[in-house]
């Protein structure tokens, strides 16, 4: 009967379409899961097992991800995975998702071809997998937001404007310093407050001021939000033609290329990105160590709710535990030591035992593993079948499956032992200690073959090869190589390309003082008060800021003295004060390289070179008699200034008379006058510079004589 | 007593010479009241007792209680200002600064608005402010504007007013002229004040609350010259420099000191919170944010606050549309009755409810009018229609006329049958029978006006 009244509809064309339009709405909701990262910051703990298996709170991470789109209501969800894609499989064949009544039916598509997020999204488009909007998450995406109202909002806006949205991104509100907030995937946001149309995503590291292109606030509406306290929950609605525009834009990697794009892009091609802001809930991609070390403790103080550590979302045998006070969570049979706190959170795995007087808090520790006596956990990340013998310290680190940790090892911060290595006895690994059963060098060895999980091998050379026996390091029975941290003093990029934590631990302090305190130079208001800066106080910036660059950036001198002149010019400065300044701001290079506090000698090693260098600048001003006089004046002037150098004066002089900056008739003259005041009377009988003149006119005698 | 009122009625009115040129701006007749009673009224609403108000000597004489039609309860306290040379708002109220004891509620005479005065005054009591000012949603000008029908206004370059959530602090201010290298927020404010609203299409009120401390700052610093050019920019944007809050970086001081001659420190110094409040600040558990655990206000002894009307009246007539839209809201504010009680109206005519009549009008048989205002001592005759029209006092119009949409300045006289739409007619004009004008301005001619301008330009 259904089909009679279908077909009698199809026989007008207004109803048809009606029609039509009701299918879309009855088509089941897909979703796109890429189980792959493409990139190494689990490295080397993913060259065992891809991130999306790595255990989070005892469940692995792709768990959680499938449980979101299930709750959401996805109805068919096609993981795509490249690294190890076997193991996701196995995992998945054998999890719940893949029995006969889930209700999210999950399909694998692996390919080793895949190597960024946008191979995926065209090997989607050519495959033509989905009819109508679909939502696109991560494999380590833990979240328990419903996105049921905002696909609504998405869908609507398509039925308004066809065509026009084609992404709706969610947002979790947290403000800045909220804990699952990593420095390195802090945003900022320009959205258009009535549609909430994205106008500007801009990542925030590194950046002192945030800028915004006039273009954005050219549309209609009158108030735009800017937003700094959204969490990018890494879960985007979007439509069919995201794929299409991957096809389209075959340089499109990532989704952040592709937000890009299409905001650039905005008024050729019309597309447009929406967000919605969760109020409820949560959403955080797990992108590196320090996420995986916030969404674990979220997870066992209950902040997902529902998803929880006892509630066996998974339905699997032996994941099931109690939830008693203070977050103390433990699963079947595991078994305390006599005095054994458990003080908060903490999750322990089934048949886990754990030894007397052990000290455990704000911890997860898998299955199967055996912890020895007086054992101190917190914030450890303990896996499956882990042994720890007794006396063990370990704080804020990840142990993975089969480790072996023998007595009296302490980990400190961040250190990670990935699988199967073993460490001990008594040793101390410090901060941020990464071990491996493989070896470094595998990597470059293997770099062609490893795909996804690992294409960016080549071009971040993210750990450094120590080859050095590590016996010394990991302890007498240790087995495992240290990847070493190859970029605590390198360039910030590597940094970030390196570190498993993320940047974190050290989130500039200085950036917020220093842009204060720029602010009192550059900021366009003090000038409006005062609008006659002192224009040699400008210019002397200026020629500080020239030189420091010239030293940067290798600029010549000739180029360095075009410079100088052109700001001779636009803050219509006197040769002569040119001179002055020149001099001032060389001579307290030092002091502004490395701060007051150098010592005599110090500021010598540090002027001297700079001297030598700039040479020819100077040689450039001073020139006549007259300049030689004022440049000595302005040096006598700086060291009256800073007493406590007045050794580093002879230098001066010396290096200035050897480099033929100035020459020693100058140099007498300007001996002979008479100081004015008591402090430059005193300079003249510093014993150093009385040797230095008495040396000069030694010299000359000599050179009259000859 | 804590707020002090200055009313700034100093000021020319150069954006709208075609009325200004020999009627003086607070005079100018608005629903048949001075321009300057409408903030007048609105000070006496809420309870001042006295105002201080600023302006010059000509319209000093012509302020007389029974013009302001005032209750007589304000003690009006008028200051009068040399228009010689360049004379800004903030030098005004230099000028007044001894008369000032304490914070002040600076506001321009050019105002007309409903706002319930207590919600700047609260935000300003409630966050013990710097600044707070009050903001309203742009109306769009529905009238046409008359000489100017059909030309599109050349875009006017937009402020961009930045709020935090709550749309109460002010956080940013920047016109669009200057921000053609795109709008930049340093980071640091952002991660103080992480959602910001950045708004367009506002119209800034001219109304400030002041803190005592900044007209000491003004004081000290001379150059400052105008309250919304300088001043306000100047505090929104001192709200997050450090120079302001913790004067410990010895340099920073230094180079303070020789910018802006020590002044800056005089701001710091007399914002300097009293005893009690900062420790009552200490010792409470409340703070103006969350998301961090850093205290109240971020440390930060400067802040500035604005209150945005999201609907009711408030108009800044500073211009001829402004003072048409005025004009036509001004019957809904007054309370005294349409027709004044002194004016003659024959009973066949038709006056519309939203009509004012003013005193002493003569309207004779058979004239309908509309959506007007006419003016004190002006006389209509016969078979007049007069729709979406102001008339000024002592305006005379003959038999037959059509006035459409237009202003009729003070003592002009309209000639039989002529007929009138969307014109301007300038003071004193003599318009001839049976004219016909539409769209034009019919004031003296321009080449005058323009050299007029050059003359008087905008004192305060």
């Amino acid at each position: 009967m259904n089909m009679a009244a279908k077909t009698a509809k199809q026989g007008r064309p207004g109803a048809r379409r009606a029609a039509v339009d009701q299918d879309e709405e009855e088509q089941p909701l897909q979703a796109v899961l890429v189980a792959d990262s493409f990139n190494r910051r689990f490295f080397p703990v993913t060259k065992d097992q891809p991130r999306a298996l790595l255990p989070l709170a005892n469940v692995a991470m792709i768990d959680y991800t499938l449980e979101f789109l299930t709750s959401t209501g996805v109805q068919e969800t096609f993981v795509f995975c490249c690294w190890m894609s076997d193991k996701i499989k196995d995992h998945l064949a054998k999890s719940k998702w893949c029995r006969s009544n889930s209700s999210n039916t999950v399909h694998f598509i692996t390919s080793d071809t895949y190597r960024s997020l946008g191979d995926v999204l065209r090997d989607v488009d050519a495959k033509a997998l989905l009819r109508s909007d679909f939502i696109l998450v991560y494999g380590d995406v833990v979240s328990s937001i419903d996105v049921t109202q905002a696909l609504q909002e998405h869908r609507l806006r398509r039925k308004l404007e066809k065509n026009i949205s084609v992404m709706t991104m969610i947002f979790k509100e947290s403000s800045p310093g909220h804990r699952a907030r990593c420095e390195e995937d802090n945003i900022v946001v320009a959205v258009d407050s009535k549609s909430k149309r994205i106008l500007h995503y801009q990542k925030t590291q590194g950046l002192k001021k945030l800028q915004f292109p006039m273009n954005i606030f050219h549309s209609t509406s009158d108030e735009f939000e800017i937003r700094h306290d959204l969490l990018d929950c890494h879960i985007s609605i979007c439509s069919p033609q995201v794929a299409e525009l991957f096809t389209d834009n075959f340089d499109y990697q990532t989704r952040n290329d592709f937000v890009r794009g299409i905001l650039v892009n905005e008024e050729i091609l019309g597309n447009q990105i929406h967000l919605h802001v969760a109020k409820d809930g949560y959403g955080a991609r797990v992108s590196n160590l320090f996420m995986y070390d916030a969404v674990s403790s979220d997870m066992i103080r209950r902040w997902i709710y529902p998803i929880t550590p006892e509630s066996n979302f998974v339905d699997e045998e032996g994941k099931s535990c109690t939830h008693s006070r203070h977050n103390v969570y433990r699963g079947t049979g595991v078994s305390l030591g006599h005095g054994s706190q458990m003080e908060e959170n903490v999750l322990i795995g089934q048949d886990t035992s754990i030894g007397a007087k052990g000290h455990i808090s704000n911890s997860v520790i898998g299955a199967n593993c055996i912890i020895g006596d007086n054992v101190i956990l917190d914030r450890a990340y303990i896996w499956n079948n882990v042994h720890i013998a007794d006396n063990v310290a370990i704080r804020q680190s990840v142990v993975c499956d089969g480790v072996e940790v023998k007595t009296g090892v302490i980990l400190k911060e961040q250190c990670v032992l990935a699988f199967n290595a073993v460490v001990g006895p008594d040793v101390t690994l410090p901060e941020g200690t990464v071990v491996s059963l493989h070896h470094p060098d595998e990597e470059e060895e293997e770099q062609d073959e490893f795909l996804s999980d690992h294409a960016e091998a080549g071009h971040n050379k993210a750990t450094k090869k120590d080859k050095a026996n590590n016996s010394k390091e990991l302890g007498t029975e240790g087995q495992g190589y240290i990847w070493k941290s190859s970029s605590l003093d390198h360039t910030k990029e590597d940094e970030l390309a390196q570190s498993l934590w993320g940047l974190v631990l050290n989130p500039d302090p200085e950036s917020d003082s220093e842009s204060e305190a720029s602010e009192g130079s550059d900021q366009p208001g003090s000038r409006t008060i005062s609008p006659e800066l002192d224009d040699i106080k400008v210019f002397q910036t200026e020629v500080q800021g020239t030189l420091q660059r010239g030293l940067e950036e290798n600029i010549g001198c000739d180029n360095l003295v075009l410079e100088i002149n052109s700001l001779k010019y636009a803050y219509n400065i006197t040769l002569k004060e040119v001179m002055q300044i020149l001099t001032r701001v060389v001579l307290e290079y030092p002091f502004f390289q490395e701060g007051a506090d150098l010592s005599t000698s110090q500021y010598n090693t540090l002027l001297l070179p700079l001297l030598k260098g700039w040479a020819p600048v100077f040689k450039n001003y001073v020139k006549r008699a007259q300049d030689h006089l004022n440049c000595l004046a302005s040096i006598e002037e700086f060291f009256l200034e800073h007493e406590a150098h007045w050794g580093a004066l002879v230098k001066v002089l010396m290096s200035a008379y050897n480099l033929d900056i100035l020459e020693e008739d100058g140099i007498m003259r300007w001996f002979s006058q008479e100081g004015t005041t008591d402090k430059s009377k005193l300079l003249r009988k510093n014993q150093g510079l009385l040797k230095f003149i008495q040396w000069l006119e030694e010299a000359e005698e000599y050179s009259e004589g000859d | 007593m804590e707020l002090q009122a200055v009313l700034m009625a100093a000021g020319g009115g150069s954006r709208m010479m075609e009325l200004t040129y020999n009627t003086h701006k607070p005079l100018l007749p608005v629903g048949n009241k001075p321009l300057i009673w409408y903030p007048l009224n609105l000070l006496e609403r809420v309870g001042f007792e006295e105002v201080i108000i600023i302006t010059t000597k000509d319209v000093q004489k012509m302020l007389t209680p029974d013009r302001l039609k005032l209750d007589g309860k304000m003690k009006l306290d008028v200051v009068c200002i040399q228009l010689e040379g360049e004379m800004g708002t903030a030098d005004a109220l230099r000028h007044v600064q001894q008369k000032i004891k304490t914070d002040v509620l600076v506001l321009s005479c050019d105002l007309i608005t409903d706002v319930a005065l207590h919600e700047v005054v609260d935000l300003f009591r409630a966050h013990n402010a710097s600044m707070a000012m009050l903001m309203s949603k742009l109306h769009e000008f529905t009238e046409t504007v008359p000489g100017q029908k059909g030309k599109k206004k050349a875009g006017e370059q937009r402020d961009f007013v930045g709020v935090d959530a709550t749309g109460q602090r002010l956080l940013f201010m920047a016109n669009e002229a200057d921000l053609e290298d795109g709008l930049t927020i340093r980071k640091s404010i952002m991660c103080k004040h992480p959602s910001m609203r950045i708004r367009t299409g506002l119209l800034d009120a001219h109304l400030y609350c002041l803190k005592r401390c900044v007209v000491d700052f003004l004081v000290e610093n001379k150059n400052i010259s105008s309250i919304r050019g300088e001043l306000i920019p100047y505090l929104v944007r001192k709200q997050f420099s450090k120079s302001v809050n913790l004067p410990n970086n010895k340099d920073e001081v230094e180079m303070s000191q020789k910018m802006e001659g020590q002044t800056n420190l005089e701001i710091l110094g007399s914002c300097k919170d009293e005893e009690l409040l900062r420790l009552t600040q200490e010792r409470s558990c409340w703070n103006d944010h969350h998301g961090d655990m850093s205290e109240a206000y971020h440390g930060g002894k400067v802040r500035c606050y604005v209150h945005i009307m999201e609907d009711g009246v408030c108009y800044r007539v500073n211009t001829l549309a402004a003072y048409i839209e005025a004009n036509r809201m001004a019957p809904k504010l007054i309370e005294d009755p349409p027709i004044h009680p002194s004016a003659v109206i024959s009973e066949c005519t038709q006056v519309g409810a939203d009509s004012i009549i003013g005193a002493s009008c003569q309207i004779s048989d058979k004239t309908s009018i509309k959506r007007s205002t006419v003016g004190a001592s002006s006389t209509v005759r016969e078979k007049v229609k007069i729709t979406n029209s102001i008339l000024m006092n002592g305006v005379t119009v003959e038999e037959g006329c059509n006035i459409q949409g237009s202003v009729i300045c003070s003592n002009a006289v309209i000639g039989r049958n002529a007929d009138i739409k969307y014109c301007l007619v300038g003071s004193s004009q003599r318009i001839e029978p049976d004219a016909r004008h539409l769209d034009s301005n019919l004031s003296i001619n321009d080449s005058a006006l323009g050299s007029l301008k050059m003359s008087r330009d905008w004192p305060a």
